[in-house]
């Protein structure tokens, strides 16, 4: 998950959306007038070089065929996008397809105002077995899918591997567990005269998401809710224990740096990466065109690491997917869907994950020429790729199907702060746990 | 009345009717339809702006106190009527407790820092010193700038890594502070920058202010032998008592109502230290969708604000007026 | 408490005088009035000597001793101010306390000093006012009480009167008289009223343009003004100034036309002059003979002010107690009696003849500069 699209842009948000006011009303006449063409209304909250990139796309779209217009309008940041949908739905404001984050799907699913893309999928036989499975898994329900994933990031760890040949360090191992991870954390603090902090993590609940996922423990019941509605939440397991423990430990030993939650913990963390005073850290695989554009040292990434003594299960995913609403007539559903599948062809996805650092869904992309050559150029990009691809989709590792993970994120965020300033692990993750399950039981109540 | 009264002395009669005339002919009538008329023009000239405030001011008002009592769905809309049931889960949380805590605390230190600073520098700008002009026009800067910049500014400063704070303890050997990411510091950078931004504007009233006492009023104390100290706390204090509770009033609301500064340094973070009441609405509404929680953190925000402008007004008014 | 004044001068930038060598010695007890029109430079005389201004050069003593260069409350004086200078949030008592609780004086000695004043001035009912519930009158009389309560034997006021009207001013200025006469204080009055001056001045200082015009009791200012501006000053109406230029071969005689004809008792060099006649040393006649037309006419009940123009275009005040005898335009004859001054073309006064008396007059201690 890029989290640059979700917290960064909110001052310059009114700025966009008188522009994007303008610019509708705008080219609402010109298309009324150019053509008969059916129109669909595509919202996205993507900026930079995706946003870019994306556009790219509807444009070629748009001269691929001569059925359907595609009119792309940024929706702010995702949370804000969110609100957007569910209070347009039903109006001629709203969209026929749209993008929504990741810990959005349970909420959009519930509303009952989109149209599985699983009834295309079934219409055109689309073969659904090209695009990654650990994604489609993230967006389904009870074997349906419900939406299609496109924006896809991982979250690895990146090492700074010039440094580490500097102090003269082993690096970590591509799938590392997290004595490896401490290991190279300490060398590099006492090498450098602890001048280079060896590694962090930032405050942020995707990555203790993760963490869970990566060992295999749910982090809500019902199966993380794909086998039914969560009730209760587990953030007090082993799993966070031992990975609290274990930041905790670092953090002790100063070989840790803490750049906080929210919108400049990334922005921070990134800055001290670049100007090699930090080693390591994790974040996800979308920051790696920032990363290697930005120094002339070379960059080294691993898998998401897993705790001592067992095998990773790997990771699930970040990032949005696009939906298709049910308020628009069944031509627009199907031009959102031929949209969709678009954007999903092999090349596309290639040119994406070049231009973006998103991965290609569609497995046929790794051959496209594009791939091969941002491969050839930089090896250690091919890891969060690899990642993807090695995971097994299963209950623990396809994100958490329920309602509320704002509150979740905030929750746990607020207990990693609390832990990563010394306080009791134990009592920092109950009290958010008890905390978000009361929350878990007014939702339910309140969306029965 | 006229016909009691004509077997009586025509002189009385004639002075009766012309005292009880325009009482009784054109003096009623004329009264009531000039009340009539008074309240036509009344609604024609307060009808726009009434309407306005009904529908921006009354409507959301209530709609919001009604929603304090309701938990809302996904969609926004309330579906379960809970009673006071918001209410004491937020009363009796102590997430909720300690925004309340660090909003105290926050509201505290950046209206006496602001008032203090603002009144130090309005009372050096107001000493005749040669280029003191120049520091006037600096000490207003702050007018100027938006909240997003002077974020950015104080975000340069206290950035752990390249930041000018954490390079001038590496020059002096200081251990660095890492200011947005331990509590205790966090509160005091985002109360640091809060002050910062306000200084200016706070400047310039207390500026104004001093300015308009009249120099007599020092020069008589002067010559009695007054001290400059005694002079500011007994001349210059309660000569712009007004201008300083008119200040202090405002500053309180506005740093009840911080939201911008908090939004982009911290982000109510870290372990909810500067997560303020205002911050706290925006979350659980516009990021949780939790609109009947939000409401009641706002229906116990307006109380708050309500409580304290009315101590302010009931203890420093006595000692305004002269 | 006498105060002397050496040579003061003032100046901003070294090159403009706002005041030049004003040199006085004013005596213990004295009422001494600094007069002058706007812009001439008392109040900032006023100022330096209450030390709130500095003083560019010269000494000020006070008492014998040098306080040139000390802070205003090292010159043991008080001063009363234009607007009063009352603190509006203190009561009258507070008011006049201020400056004695300030030096911390105990509590006794200050109630008894604020009684005293207070009673001094009549205001013993009023003490527990704020000052927006007092006349203008009471509010001066609330200054002069905190001044009064200092118990300093110098006091200063700075135009003191002039936010009063008309009445109550004169009477005002009746009572700062007899407190200053009871109190046996040393008294420097600014005003720019000139019968301010002369009603309750022991002696007068007129300022002009930055410099020291004249200095003299009420009736030696009035009676021998030094020079053409002094002599307009004072007077109501202003005397009137003429110009003239006088030849040896006129023969002694100042000659406006047949009925203004001045005889000098002694030869003037050849130049010219201003010769100047108070409105009330005209004498103004209806004959068949006439000089001058009537232009205007301010009927004043005792007397009158006619403003006349002569037949040579002259422009004439006079005043007459022959009320009701003129109409506007009235061809009518002015007469000069034989009271008058003469002036040389800088303004200083060379002569003046009154009846009978005569004198050369050019004994003055200050040179008139640049009167006009």
């Amino acid at each position: 998950m890029k989290k640059i699209n979700s917290y960064n842009s909110r001052p310059l948000l009114f700025l966009f959306l008188i522009c994007i006011v303008l610019l509708t009303t705008l080219t609402g006449c010109s298309s009324a007038k150019a053509d008969s063409k059916i129109q669909i209304t595509f919202w996205h909250e993507m900026t930079g070089p995706a946003q870019v990139q994306l556009e790219k796309f509807v444009n070629e779209f748009n001269k691929s065929q001569n059925k359907y217009t595609v009119v792309p309008q940024f929706e702010g940041n995702y949370n804000e996008a969110v609100q957007k949908i569910l209070n347009t739905h039903g109006t001629s404001a709203s969209p026929a397809v749209f993008q929504s984050m990741d810990i959005s799907t349970s909420q959009i699913y519930n509303s009952g105002y989109t149209t599985p893309v699983q009834k295309f999928i079934n219409a055109d036989n689309y073969n659904v077995n090209k695009i990654s499975a650990v994604a489609r898994a993230f967006y389904s329900k009870n074997g349906q899918q419900l939406s299609m994933p496109f924006n896809t990031s991982q979250p690895v760890l990146y090492y700074n591997a010039s440094l580490l040949k500097k102090y003269d360090i082993t690096p970590p191992p591509v799938d590392p567990s997290y004595s490896d991870i401490s290991r190279v954390a300490q060398q590099l603090y006492a090498r450098s005269d602890k001048k280079v902090k060896g590694l962090s993590v930032e405050i942020y609940g995707w990555l203790f998401e993760q963490f869970l996922a990566n060992s295999g423990e749910s982090l809500a019941n019902n199966d993380d809710g794909h086998s039914g509605t969560p009730t209760a939440v587990n953030f007090s397991g082993t799993t966070a224990m031992t990975t609290m423990k274990w930041i905790q430990e670092n953090i002790k030993s100063g070989a840790f740096m803490n750049y906080g939650s929210g919108s400049n913990a990334p922005t921070n963390e990134m800055a001290g990466f670049l100007s090699g005073k930090l080693g390591m850290f994790l974040q996800s695989s979308a920051d790696i065109s920032q990363l290697t554009a930005g120094t002339e040292d070379k960059l080294g990434i691993t898998y998401y690491p897993h705790p001592d003594g067992q095998k990773s299960n790997g990771v699930s995913i970040g990032g949005a997917s696009l939906w298709i609403s049910n308020d628009k007539s069944r031509k627009v559903q199907r031009g959102s869907w031929e949209f969709i599948k678009y954007l999903m062809r092999s090349q596309n996805q290639a040119a994406w994950q070049a231009a973006t650092g998103y991965l290609a869904l569609n497995k046929d992309s790794q051959k496209e020429a594009v791939l091969q050559k941002l491969y050839q150029k930089n090896p250690a990009a091919r890891i969060p790729s690899q990642q993807l691809a090695r995971t097994v989709p299963n209950n623990t590792n396809s994100g958490i199907f329920m309602q509320g993970l704002i509150q979740e994120r905030t929750l746990t965020q607020t207990a990693m702060e609390q832990i990563y300033d010394g306080k009791n692990i134990k009592s920092s993750l109950q009290d958010a746990e008890k905390q978000m399950n009361s929350y878990v039981k007014s939702l339910n109540q309140a969306n029965k | 009345m006229d016909t009691q009264i004509t077997n009586k002395n025509p002189q009385m009669r004639y002075k009766q009717r012309k005292e009880e005339k325009p009482l009784m002919a054109t003096g009623l009538s004329y009264n009531k339809s000039k009340a009539l008329r008074d309240r036509l023009y009344a609604l024609i000239f307060l009808g726009p702006s009434l309407l306005v405030l009904i529908v921006f001011v009354f409507f959301p008002m209530f709609r919001t106190l009604y929603l304090s009592f309701f938990l809302t769905n996904n969609l926004g809309k309330p579906t379960v009527f809970i009673g006071f049931a918001n209410y004491i889960s937020l009363l009796s949380s102590s997430a909720y407790l300690h925004s309340l805590q660090a909003t105290f605390i926050y509201v505290i230190a950046v209206s006496c820092l602001t008032l203090t600073l603002g009144l130090l520098l309005a009372q050096t700008a107001s000493q005749k010193v040669r280029g003191i002009s120049f520091f006037r026009t600096i000490f207003s800067g702050t007018m100027g700038v938006s909240v997003s910049v002077a974020a950015i500014f104080w975000l340069f400063i206290f950035n752990p890594s390249v930041g000018m704070l954490d390079q001038l303890a590496n020059l002096l050997h200081l251990p660095a502070i890492n200011w947005l990411t331990q509590p205790g510091w966090a509160m005091t950078a985002v109360v640091i920058s809060t002050v910062w931004m306000n200084l200016g504007f706070t400047f310039l009233i207390f500026f104004g202010a001093i300015q308009s006492v009249p120099s007599t009023l020092y020069e008589a104390a002067q010559i009695e032998g007054v001290s400059k100290i005694y002079q500011f706390f007994h001349i210059t204090l309660p000569m712009i008592s007004p201008t300083l509770f008119f200040v202090s009033i405002i500053t309180l609301i506005e740093s009840f109502k911080s939201f911008g500064l908090i939004d982009l340094m911290t982000a109510g973070g870290p372990d909810n230290a500067t997560n303020l009441l205002v911050y706290r609405i925006y979350q659980d509404a516009f990021l949780s969708g939790n609109y009947g929680l939000a409401s009641t953190e706002s229906v116990i925000l307006a109380l708050i604000i309500a409580f304290f402008t009315f101590i302010q007004f009931k203890v420093l008014e006595k000692r305004v007026n002269y | 408490m006498g105060i002397e004044l050496s040579n003061i001068s003032k100046s901003y930038d070294n090159q403009n005088w706002t005041l030049k060598d004003v040199s006085v010695q004013i005596r213990s007890g004295e009422f001494f009035t600094i007069v002058g029109p706007s812009g001439c430079g008392k109040s900032t005389l006023l100022r330096m000597i209450a030390g709130l201004i500095s003083i560019s050069n010269g000494t000020l003593k006070i008492d014998g001793r040098d306080v040139t260069n000390l802070q205003p409350q090292e010159r043991a004086l008080t001063m009363v101010f234009q607007n009063y200078a009352l603190f509006p949030f203190l009561d009258v008592k507070a008011n006049v306390s201020f400056g004695l609780k300030a030096r911390k004086m105990q509590s006794a000695q200050i109630n008894e000093r604020v009684a005293n004043a207070l009673e001094l001035v009549g205001l013993s009912e009023l003490k527990d006012r704020k000052p927006r519930e007092l006349s203008g009158g009471q509010r001066q009389r609330v200054a002069l009480a905190r001044a009064i309560a200092s118990d300093t034997k110098v006091c200063l006021m700075d135009e003191p009167l002039s936010n009063l009207d008309a009445q109550l001013r004169s009477k005002m200025r009746s009572e700062i008289r007899e407190l200053q006469q009871k109190l046996g204080i040393t008294l420097i009055y600014v005003t720019h009223d000139q019968v301010e001056a002369m009603t309750m001045a022991d002696r007068i200082m007129v300022l002009h343009a930055h410099t020291v015009q004249q200095i003299g009791t009420p009736s030696e200012i009035y009676q021998h003004p030094a020079n053409a501006f002094v002599a307009q000053f004072f007077g109501t109406p202003r005397m009137n100034l003429l110009s003239v230029h006088y030849a040896s071969k006129n023969q002694r005689h100042l000659k406006f036309d047949s009925y203004i004809d001045y005889l000098l008792p002694r030869d003037i060099e050849d130049g010219d002059y201003f010769v100047g006649i108070r409105p009330g040393e005209l004498e103004i006649h209806t004959a068949d003979k006439a000089n001058a037309v009537i232009k205007n006419i301010e009927y004043l009940g005792t007397q009158s002010i006619i403003h006349a123009v002569l037949d040579n275009d002259m422009e004439i005040r006079i005043t007459t107690s022959k009320n009701n005898t003129f109409c506007l335009n009235d061809h009518v004859q002015i007469r000069a009696t034989n009271t008058y001054f003469v002036f040389d073309s800088t303004g200083k006064a060379i002569f003046f003849n009154k009846g009978d008396v005569q004198n050369g007059y050019t004994d003055h201690k200050q040179e008139p500069a640049n009167a006009l």
